[in-house]
């Protein structure tokens, strides 16, 4: 149904102005990897792509996390309209190692199991921006930032996804890896506020900004492994942060971070994510960002960090 | 590789802050991109391109070039620390009734941008010029 809602708005969309938009280069930011323009791991202020009051844009992206044993591929799509409003779908595939979930079940069943196939958790998110204050680029003469609030609804499709055996055998019918480590739901919305402000000019003549999110979520590692828990149902507010520095006109770098309740414990219990990164924006229409992206303990791997590399287009 | 990389960007923002809070500068911007002369340049160089732009050059018909061209410069100059005083129309007075868009807007700045690049200003002191032209934004657009 949402679907149907975003493509048509892409059909009558073709009388207002959509190229990639005018506004200042890298302004718009990176699509983070849950399909929300800002950085890497979480969502800013700005409008994604670059359109100013009189113009629509159309975003797509496509990423790659590698964490040793777990891989994350996203991809998506997203409208810009009239700076104002940010709508975006993003399908997410979280994969598995079969070393890692031959371990789980050596675990579940002391050792009696001890192989198991990999396996695949996917999550789709449907993402809404609302620009509501400012101009975190052009008002150089105060301190305001520019503020958006925004949703991400998310639903698991995995939750009950069935882990199996390499002679197909199915020993948890109904139980997928969220379910398994105790997660309560398989969706869940998000809620957040984002303030931003690029200052044109600081530090020595490059431009900096710095960005800060509150978000409200029950998600258990972002919804990758459900949302609540038996134990603890309620959603809690979570803060995240970017602070990037232009060093060219077409190069950023920077950091960010983005904290996590822990709501499974014992094997998923969750830390706050790092990351740093350089993003290159060679023109309005692509970027290309890598990073480091460090996420702490994710179950049966307590060091999961590795590199992150994302591609967004405008058109 | 990885903690070679976190490394070099923590460096580098590091640097960008150490460097931008030690220095001071000893003469106004104007001086340091050389004045009227540039200034002139510049903006001679964005005038002709925005006047011959097929989406916002219309709004300059009648306007002489000269005129808008002297009026920028000393505006500038005033801005980013030179001996000079704008003393010409109100930047809501010169726009109001033109009816402006921002995406008009966005262009004559990429205009202006061009210009200070290819001048041969630094990306430094273009930002730096640009952090004192952007709140013009809503003395400009939608009067
Ligand atoms: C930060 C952006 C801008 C600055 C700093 C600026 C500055 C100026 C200045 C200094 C003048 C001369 C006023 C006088 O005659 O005393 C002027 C006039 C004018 N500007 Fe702008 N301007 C900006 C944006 C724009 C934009 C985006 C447009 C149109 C797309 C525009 C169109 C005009 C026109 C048509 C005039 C002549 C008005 C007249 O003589 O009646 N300006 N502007």
């Amino acid at each position: 149904m949402k679907k149907i809602f975003l493509f048509s708005l892409l059909l009558i969309s073709s009388h207002v102005f959509a190229d990639s938009g005018s506004r200042l280069i890298a302004s718009g930011g990176i699509t983070g990897f849950e399909g929300t323009a800002g950085g890497g791991i979480t969502p800013w202020a700005f409008i994604g792509g670059y359109t100013s009051k009189e113009e629509i844009s159309y975003s797509a992206n496509v990423q790659y996390l590698s964490l040793n044993d777990y891989t994350l591929k996203t991809a998506g799509l997203g409208i810009s309209l009239f700076d104002r409003v940010e709508l975006s779908f993003q399908r997410q595939r979280l994969d598995i190692s079969s070393g890692l979930t031959s371990n789980v079940f050596a675990l579940l069943t002391d050792g009696a199991i001890t192989n198991a196939n990999s396996a695949t958790i996917e999550q789709d998110i449907i993402g809404a921006k609302v620009k509501i204050f400012g101009d975190g680029v052009f008002t150089q003469n105060d301190w305001l930032p520019q503020l958006a609030i925004g949703a991400q609804y998310k639903k698991n499709r995995d939750f009950d996804s069935s882990l199996s055996l390499p002679d197909g055998s199915v020993p948890l019918p109904g139980i997928g890896v969220p379910l398994l480590l105790g997660a309560k739901n398989d969706s869940g919305t998000d809620i957040y506020l984002s303030a931003t402000k690029l200052w044109l000019g600081y530090p020595s003549g490059y431009n900096l900004l710095a960005n800060l999110t509150a978000r409200y979520t029950r998600a258990n590692v972002f919804g990758l492994l459900g949302f609540g828990s038996e134990g603890d149902d309620s959603a809690k507010l979570e803060w995240e942060g970017s602070l990037a520095v232009l060093i060219s006109p077409t190069t950023a770098i920077g950091t960010e971070f983005r904290t996590q309740t822990n709501r499974l414990g014992g094997l998923a219990e969750e830390d706050t994510v790092v990351d740093a990164f350089i993003a290159y924006f060679p023109n309005k229409s692509i970027s290309i960002t890598a990073a480091y992206v460090d996420l702490g303990n994710l179950p049966l791997q307590e060091g999961s960090s590795g590199f992150y590399l994302t591609v967004s287009g405008n058109f | 590789m990885m903690a070679l990389f976190i490394r070099a960007i923590t460096a580098a923002l590091i640097a960008i802050f150490v460097i931008g809070c030690t220095s001071t500068p000893q003469q106004s911007l104007y001086e340091e991109i050389g004045g009227h002369q540039t200034l002139n340049t510049i903006y001679g160089v964005a005038i002709t391109r925005i006047y011959t732009d097929p989406v916002i050059g219309h709004y300059f018909k009648g306007v002489p070039k000269k005129h808008l061209r002297d009026r920028l410069v000393t505006q500038t100059c005033e801005l980013i620390g030179g001996p000079c005083e704008y003393d010409g129309k109100s930047m809501v007075e010169s726009h109001t009734g033109l009816g402006i868009k921002e995406r008009e807007f966005y262009i004559l700045v990429e205009y202006v941008q061009g210009a200070m690049r290819d001048v041969g200003l630094t990306y430094q002191q273009e930002n730096r010029i640009l952090n004192k032209l952007a709140p013009i934004k809503y003395e400009t657009i939608y009067l």
